[in-house]
């Protein structure tokens, strides 16, 4: 640890990285394009600039390792006008078609322009033009007049992908980012580069125009398309007169668990949340009341007491997981989480996508749920009745003459509803509260709790009313019973971040 | 910005005495009074709606219009810029790309619910297109259901800018 000085501001930081990393780490603004923390320097944009005392000009922050003593200033006069003119040499082609892009609202180009820029422009020639709306594939759609040439993107692809799709074409003010003879990007991390790109030039197609981002609420939630459950933000919002619907993820910085990215696969796994909403309780596949149907559904299981088989899918939050347990005493019951739907084999890779699809597997062990085949068949066949909790896998009963009856408690609505005595829907994944063991044996806690338009309600609370108990909240059951499983680490502290444990 | 101090009124002797003020109000009212009783043609009330209104200026805040570019098509480019300035919430629009290649974006969708709208301009000031303006003159629309004061994109579009006074 060395002691600089900011602004007249003595500072205690680390002396073995780059002036900006921890200018940035000081909630000191430094407006920057090129520079990003999962990427490093480039020092191509210059927009980073800080004066330094003894020092004759001014210097990059991107690229200026930090010395004991420094004297550092940010907001000075002359060092004001150097990032005004830097920021408008970055902007003299830029087309300024706000209105129309989807970045605005979070770009940096419109921020750094209220914050240091406010020039008129002094351009008497006509701008560059370049192509506009190339579909680069992937979902990721190109202005090259947007672009500020920062190469992030190709950045990403080169160091992060290694497919090294994307690069720079001709030189000096022609100079465009462009794929090798408009191939098309292939790679399932792709859309990453829209996050990075500092301004319009790259944007989603999936989202491109279905809503100003400034509408837009982030909640912070664990994507469940995979078992390792990258942290993402949950973009949400409840247009008047609409029902509430999320309009995309983005990766949320989880240094843990996948740093500053996502894949395309999750990413764009909001769609079915958004279907899952829509589900509507049922009994013998038509619709009826959400409240009956949880009715007929405590008396069905008062009826087959002791002949229940519990099947739950590997992807309940470990809340959700004990109150089924406790389900399966009061009911005298069985219960398995034996479950070959939630796996894939040619899904993962060596990043951040894995076989295993489910959110929680590592939650049966811990929970010592059953996982084994055999047991589950002889499970089934001296069961009535078979509830199925958040899957929907009825095929697993084709051999089973003995089975009754059928029952589906899952946030999708199951594929053949027919084949179900009873759904009761319940709220999904990114609507409930709830904490998960990711595949490297990382407890996380999943918070968004985007609101459901009907009155439908979260599987803990259907568990409680079919147990007639009192409703209790993920914090009450966490710190009454899961606690202790997992090594003592408290609630408080998996709402930050996630915790490894040490037992799995 | 500079700060104007106006002086309060009610110090002096004659204006805390109360009466004196109060009969130089009543010699205003009852001026008016004899005045219009001699002749009715100079009173300021409308016969409404048989007589209209004649002192409508083109600044007037009146129906919407979405405005059109030289080549008569639609200038607005959904940015929604007007619906988040709004304040009543009461303009919903859908986006969809522009093909014609005059722009990359167009709305789809644009009503205005003419029950919910409070006529500030608010949207008119935001538009940074002039893809939207009060100036149609408009003051009175009326309708029979709810549903039909939800202005279209179509009806919003064929309104015409109304230049002058209404004579």
């Amino acid at each position: 640890m060395v002691t600089i000085t900011v602004d007249g501001k003595e500072l205690k930081v680390k002396d073995d990285v780059m002036l900006i990393e921890e200018l940035l780490a000081n909630s000191i603004s430094i407006p920057h394009f090129c520079y990003h923390p999962a990427l490093g320097k480039d020092g191509n944009c210059r927009m980073c600039m800080v004066e330094i005392k003894g020092q004759k000009r001014p210097q990059i922050a991107c690229d200026t390792p930090i010395k004991d003593g420094m004297v550092i200033s940010t907001k000075s006069d002359s060092i004001q006008e150097v990032k005004r003119s830097i920021l408008e040499l970055e902007l003299i082609n830029h087309p300024v078609d706000c209105s129309v892009c989807d970045q605005s609202g979070e770009c940096s180009l419109q921020n750094y322009y209220m914050d240091v820029g406010l020039y008129e422009s002094r351009l008497s020639t006509t701008k560059v033009h370049s192509r506009k709306k190339v579909d680069l594939g992937a979902n990721v759609v190109l202005d090259q007049e947007r672009c500020v040439l920062c190469t992030r993107c190709v950045r990403f692809t080169k160091e992060i992908t290694k497919t090294r799709e994307l690069g720079i074409l001709n030189r000096t003010d022609h100079s465009v980012i462009a794929t090798f003879e408009d191939q098309p990007l292939t790679d399932p991390y792709a859309m990453n580069v829209v996050d990075l790109c500092p301004v319009g030039a790259l944007t989603s197609k999936d989202f491109r125009f279905n809503k100003r981002v400034w509408f837009l609420e982030p909640e912070e939630s664990i994507c469940n398309r995979c078992a390792k459950a990258c942290s993402i933000y949950v973009d949400h919002h409840k247009a008047k007169y609409e029902a509430d619907a999320i309009f995309r993820y983005r990766p949320r910085f989880n240094p843990k668990v996948n740093g500053y990215f996502i894949c395309d696969v999750g990413r764009l796994s909001y769609k079915i949340e958004n279907e899952n909403r829509l589900s509507v309780a049922l009994i013998n596949n038509e619709q009826n009341n959400y409240d009956e149907t949880s009715k007929e559904l405590k008396s069905l299981l008062a009826k087959h007491k002791s002949k229940i088989l519990f099947l739950i899918s590997p992807s309940l939050s470990l809340e959700e997981m004990l109150m089924i347990k406790k389900l399966e005493k009061f009911y005298d019951a069985q219960i398995s989480g034996y479950d070959v739907n939630e796996y894939d084999k040619d899904f993962g890779d060596d990043y951040l996508k894995c076989n295993d699809l489910s959110t929680n597997r590592r939650g049966l062990n811990l929970l010592n749920i059953d996982e084994n085949e055999n047991i589950l068949k002889e499970a089934l066949s001296g069961s009535e009745i078979v509830v199925f909790i958040g899957r929907d896998d009825i095929e697993i009963l084709d051999n089973y003459k003995n089975i009754q009856s059928q029952i589906c408690i899952s946030s999708s609505t199951p594929k053949n509803p027919q084949s179900y005595n009873i759904y009761l829907p319940v709220l999904t994944h990114t609507s409930k509260e709830g904490s998960y063991i990711n595949i490297d044996g990382y407890l996380q806690f999943s918070k968004a709790k985007v609101l459901s338009q009907n009155d439908t309600k979260n599987l803990i609370e259907v568990a409680s009313e079919l147990l007639d108990e009192k409703v209790l909240s993920c914090e009450q059951i966490y710190k009454d019973e899961l606690s202790k499983m997992v090594d003592n680490i408290t609630f408080n502290e998996i709402k930050i971040q996630s915790r490894k444990l040490s037992s799995i | 910005m500079g700060i104007k101090v106006v002086p309060r009124h009610g110090s002096t002797f004659v204006e805390k005495l109360y009466l004196p003020t109060i009969a130089g109000g009543l010699k205003v009212t009852f001026s008016h009074f004899f005045q219009n009783l001699k002749d009715t043609s100079k009173i300021k009330t409308l016969s409404y709606p048989e007589q209209q209104p004649s002192d409508i200026t083109s600044r007037y805040r009146g129906v919407h219009r979405l405005t059109k570019r030289e080549d008569n098509t639609i200038s607005c480019v959904a940015c929604f810029l007007c619906a988040t300035a709004c304040p009543a919430e009461c303009i919903f629009i859908e986006a969809v790309d522009r093909e014609d290649g005059v722009e990359e974006k167009m709305p789809s969708k644009f009503s205005i619910d003419l029950l919910e709208c409070v006529f500030c301009g608010s949207c008119v000031e935001a538009c940074p297109k002039d893809a939207i303006r009060m100036d149609t003159g408009i003051f009175s629309f009326v309708k029979k259901k709810r549903e039909d004061f939800v202005v279209d994109i179509d009806t919003l579009l064929s309104y015409k800018e109304f230049k002058g006074d209404k004579s």
